[in-house]
């Protein structure tokens, strides 16, 4: 059996797992920059206790690399279920931070199931995609994909998690295209989303319309469904409002904040002001480990997890932060092109899953700690603090390990 | 299914990489832009961020008496601000308060609404906070993010005086009168400064200059600790300022003059400084404070007794009878007076179709200049005042000061009357005014108006024979020289001769003035003022020398009838106070 797992290893894309241990790395000696001059029991340190939770990671880790292909393509739909099941149990307990996303298990950290969540959905897309390969010419083929990731993506919305429920969705696009969707559609599934949003303004609403009329125009379908494809989108547009309602206060609040910062300086503005004050602060390279002003004051929020970039920003500066990304853009490309190689339309559909989730995942932490998007309160992948998501994110690795090996044993 | 081969268009393998690729540059430069780009900008936002400057309030100078005794003092209170910008929940934090200090929540709105300067300016709560008050708020700094407070000197009054017009009072400069504020840059919302009397003219002097101090704070505007990057800057107290008043003097003539509308000046001729200064009704000093009622002060403010007006000043009074002097001088020193000649005064005096009373009703019968001027008689001077004009008599009064501020070191002063000629054309017309205005004008009557200060400075240059130094309180002013040229040193010393028979002589009127002090000689005169208001005003205006040490007084009692019953006795206890013990004499003519 180690024999197997062994060879196994050796078959694998050792590269992947070389970058994922330099990102840990890199993660653990930020968190104890951040965790020195704090006094207390050092389990109560984020460095330990992030060092304690790879334990955990590892065996999952292993478990997920060396789980048979078939395996995993046979019980994806029953994991899946079960999966609905777990994100629904947080709201039977009680509330963490005014959220619903923590499993009290009996032990002295929570457990977020919503982080598993992300790539259960992904494996359960690449089943039901690869399993009706021939369809995707339809639209109507891309409807029961659509709501495999709706399901969950809108109860974590209502845990409240609007980052974890945005990164659930992301990856469904990506893996139509893939699997030959036409571009049309996919335009016609995102055509009601954008004009949600665009709709709060008249200009940006009105060069919306234009670009549908051009785009429905192009593709030339018949003439009741073009009527009904632009109106239908107006319409929605018209009823934003009403949506826009029906948002919790924070999340309007977050929305907002990223057209005019100015908005609520305390609040999610505050924090984008002093995480960037803290990255431009820090320069070429930095103020040094251990130096960072703006972490060892406290001024950045939540800088252990989701805001672990100011702090690598400050205190090591610019170099740091290209290297960081280079090392994520190697290992999301990496997979792209295994997935593009791969000769199983299953594999290669996880492998693409798993590889936008990370890159939804690195855009969005790296974008907002700089105010490029809103504040999602999302982590960065085996750089942040935090469990769960260490754990997840290492059995998202196995999996990119595990799936891409060449196939020979079916 | 799980065969199913892969057949991915290399154009879709493209574009995904190609979308994902965007992403990452787009990052990159924005980091770039931030931290390059940006860097010096940021550095600089970051260093500031991090420190909170904490101003330590410099406590105002002391006011002192002439020998020391403090008459305002300091005591330290606490301030309760709150940064709008680092409050989290506002009510919340105002409940909290009002729970530790008993405060209503309301009071904290309004003062909050009051004093808001900006997101994270501190916006002043409440004040006056006690050290109680203070730990209990103390206890929930934890949830209080935004809330501190500062240590702040208020004003206190130890004394038995209160002097409260004299002493002034100091107010919060907030954003109306800032603007007004000539020296803006000096000051902050918040900060005392020096609005009414000594507190306001000698406000560069008693006001300190704040120190500071530089905390580290958290992103919740929690203090972390002192910086050791930035040195602390100490407050400067303001300097003491010590004043001329003798309190157990101005303490005595306080509780004397309690119940009455009345103002008495006790001074050092020689010197020119104030020994006291009462102004009757007055008002608790700590009025301004801030710790009134609105009931107390409905009280103060309708009161008909006006206790907020500084009558030395700003009270404006017909001198009566204490003017004849200028008259008297006037004529003896033209020569236009015989001093034996004797008038014949039966209480009546006609003059055209109108009749002039004496205040003696029987008439004082014979009179000479000597006499005329130690029973007050009125007859005698509407005879003789008619050999003058009224702008020679009135620019007598002029050069003593009536009509002019005397600049006396209390922030403002009213300017009197002294009607001339041009000022009586402008008043009745050309042809509408004749003698008989002159005839009352020269005994202290009609548009002639003076404040009891004015008289101090006229009696004190009687006193000194023409050239008096200027009036003041502080101890250290330098006084400049009052000086009236017009009268030679013999009318100078005739004048003092008598007016010492107003208090020596049997029938003088001012006789109760005299405490009867062996080597004690005073000089003065009474007056009793008609006014339209009732009962005339009583005046006394004299002086007192014993061993070369040389003491004025000026009292004055609203409608307080006849000057030489109610006003000298009181100017007695001022003579008897100064010079029957030795102690208090030392303590009155020390430097």
């Amino acid at each position: 059996m180690i024999q197997l797992f062994l060879q196994k290893f050796r078959e694998s894309t050792l590269s992947i797992l070389a970058i994922t241990l330099s990102l840990t790395a890199v993660g653990l000696i930020t968190l104890k920059s951040i965790n020195t001059g704090h006094e207390g029991h050092y389990l109560q340190q984020s460095f330990y206790k992030q060092f304690f939770f790879l334990l955990p990671a590892v065996i999952a880790f292993l478990i997920a690399f060396f789980i048979p292909r078939h395996t995993i393509h046979r019980y994806i739909y029953g994991l899946y279920g079960v999966m609905i099941l777990m994100i629904l149990i947080p709201f039977l307990g009680t509330e963490i931070a005014s959220t619903y996303r923590w499993i009290d298990i009996g032990l002295p950290f929570g457990f977020q199931p919503s982080e598993l969540a992300k790539w259960i959905v992904v494996i359960a897309l690449a089943r039901y995609l690869s399993d009706h390969n021939l369809e995707m010419n339809y639209f109507t083929a891309s409807i029961f994909p659509i709501i495999m990731v709706l399901i969950p993506a809108a109860i974590i919305l209502n845990q409240p998690d609007l980052g974890t429920a945005i990164i659930i969705l992301v990856p469904v696009l990506p893996m139509l295209y893939w699997v030959g969707a036409r571009p049309f559609h996919l335009f016609l599934m995102v055509a009601p989303l954008v004009s949600i949003i665009t709709a709060f303004h008249w200009i940006s609403f009105a060069v919306w319309a234009a670009i549908m009329l051009y785009v429905i125009y192009n593709a030339k379908p018949n003439f009741v469904f073009s009527i009904t494809t632009f109106f239908g989108n107006i319409f929605l547009g018209l009823l934003s409002p009403v949506l826009w309602g029906m948002l919790k206060g924070y999340q309007q609040k977050r929305i907002l904040t990223l057209f005019n910062p100015e908005i609520d300086p305390l609040g999610a503005a505050y924090q984008i002001i002093q995480s960037k004050t803290a990255i431009g602060a820090g320069g070429w390279l930095g103020k040094g480990w251990g130096q960072g002003t703006q972490t060892h004051l406290k001024f950045l929020p939540v800088q252990e997890s989701d805001f672990i970039v100011s702090v690598i920003g400050e205190e090591f500066g610019f170099i740091a932060i290209l290297l960081l990304v280079t090392l994520f853009s190697v290992l999301i490309l990496r997979t792209l092109r295994l997935a593009y190689n791969i000769d199983d339309r299953f594999s290669s559909l996880v492998l693409l899953g798993l590889s936008t989730i990370f890159a939804a995942h690195v855009f969005v932490n790296f974008a907002m700690t700089v105010g490029m998007i809103p504040v999602k309160g999302l982590p960065l992948p085996f750089v942040s603090y935090g469990g769960t998501f260490l754990l997840s994110s290492y059995v998202m690795v196995a999996f990119i390990m595990n799936l891409s090996i060449d196939p020979k044993d079916y | 299914m799980l065969k199913a081969s892969n057949l991915i268009p290399q154009k879709r393998f493209l574009v995904i990489s190609g979308v994902i690729l965007l992403l990452m540059i787009s990052l990159v430069s924005r980091f770039f832009y931030l931290q390059i780009y940006f860097h010096e900008t940021y550095k600089e936002k970051a260093e500031v961020n991090r420190i909170r400057a904490i101003p330590l309030n410099a406590p105002r100078g002391l006011i002192l008496d002439r020998n020391g005794e403090i008459i305002v003092d300091n005591y330290p209170t606490y301030v309760l601000t709150a940064i709008p910008g680092e409050m989290i929940e506002k009510r919340k934090n105002f409940q909290i308060i009002s729970q530790c200090t008993g405060i209503d929540t309301s009071i904290l709105e309004v003062n909050y609404k009051k004093y808001f300067r900006g997101r994270f300016l501190p916006a002043r709560l409440a004040k006056d906070l006690s050290f109680d008050q203070l730990s209990r708020i103390e206890e929930h700094k934890q949830e209080l993010t935004g809330i501190n407070y500062i240590q702040f000197p208020e004003r206190y009054f130890p004394g038995k005086v209160s002097a409260a017009h004299l002493l002034g009072y100091v107010k919060e400069v907030d954003k109306v009168l800032l603007q007004d504020l000539n020296e803006k840059e000096k000051y902050l919302y918040g900060d005392l400064i020096g609005w009414r009397g000594l507190e306001k003219v000698y406000e560069d002097r008693l006001r300190g200059e704040k120190g500071i101090y530089f905390v580290e704070v958290d992103a919740y505007g929690r203090e972390l600790g002192i910086s050791s990057d930035y040195q602390k800057e100490n407050p400067i107290p303001g300097k003491d300022l010590r004043i001329s008043l003798l309190i157990p003097l101005q303490e005595m003539l306080e509780n004397i003059l309690d119940g009455y509308r009345a103002v008495v000046l006790v001074s050092l001729p020689k010197t020119g400084e104030m020994l006291s200064m009462v102004s009757k009704p007055d008002y608790p000093p700590d009025l301004f404070t801030g710790s009134t009622t609105v009931d107390e002060w409905q009280n103060i403010i309708s009161n008909p007794e006006k206790p907020l007006l500084n009558r030395i000043t700003h009270g404006l009074y017909p001198p009566g009878s204490t003017l004849k002097m200028i008259t008297a001088m006037m004529l003896m020193e033209k020569g236009k007076i015989n001093y034996s000649e004797k008038i014949n005064c039966n209480g009546v005096y006609e003059l055209g179709d109108r009749i002039f009373r004496c205040w003696k009703e029987m008439g004082h019968g014979e009179m000479d200049l000597e006499q005329a001027i130690a029973q007050s008689c009125n007859v005698y001077f509407y005879h003789v005042v008619q050999r003058l004009s009224i702008d020679e008599w009135a620019n007598a009064c002029d050069e003593f000061g009536f009509g002019k501020t005397t600049k006396i070191d209390l922030a403002s002063e009213a300017k009197g009357v002294v009607p001339n000629s041009a000022y009586m054309n402008k008043q009745y017309g050309h042809w509408g005014w004749s003698k008989g205005h002159l005839l009352n004008l020269s005994l202290g009557q009609g548009e002639l108006v003076v404040t009891p200060i004015q008289m101090m400075q006229f009696i004190n240059i009687l006193a000194m024979s023409g050239t008096a130094p200027a009036l003041h309180l502080a101890k250290d002013k330098s006084a400049v020289m009052h000086s009236v040229k017009r009268f030679s040193q013999q009318t100078w010393k005739r004048m003092e001769k008598y007016m010492r028979k107003v208090v020596s002589s049997t029938h003088g009127t001012g006789k109760r003035a005299n405490p009867e002090i062996t080597g004690l000689k005073i000089a003065g005169k009474t007056g009793t003022a008609q006014n339209p208001h009732g009962e005339p005003h009583a005046w006394f205006i004299g002086y007192g020398e014993k061993d070369n040490k040389l003491v004025s007084v000026v009292v004055l009692i609203e409608n307080g009838g006849h000057g030489g019953a109610t006003a000298a006795p009181i100017a007695g206890r001022v003579f008897d106070f100064l010079f029957s013990s030795s102690e208090s004499t030392k303590l009155a003519f020390s430097l």
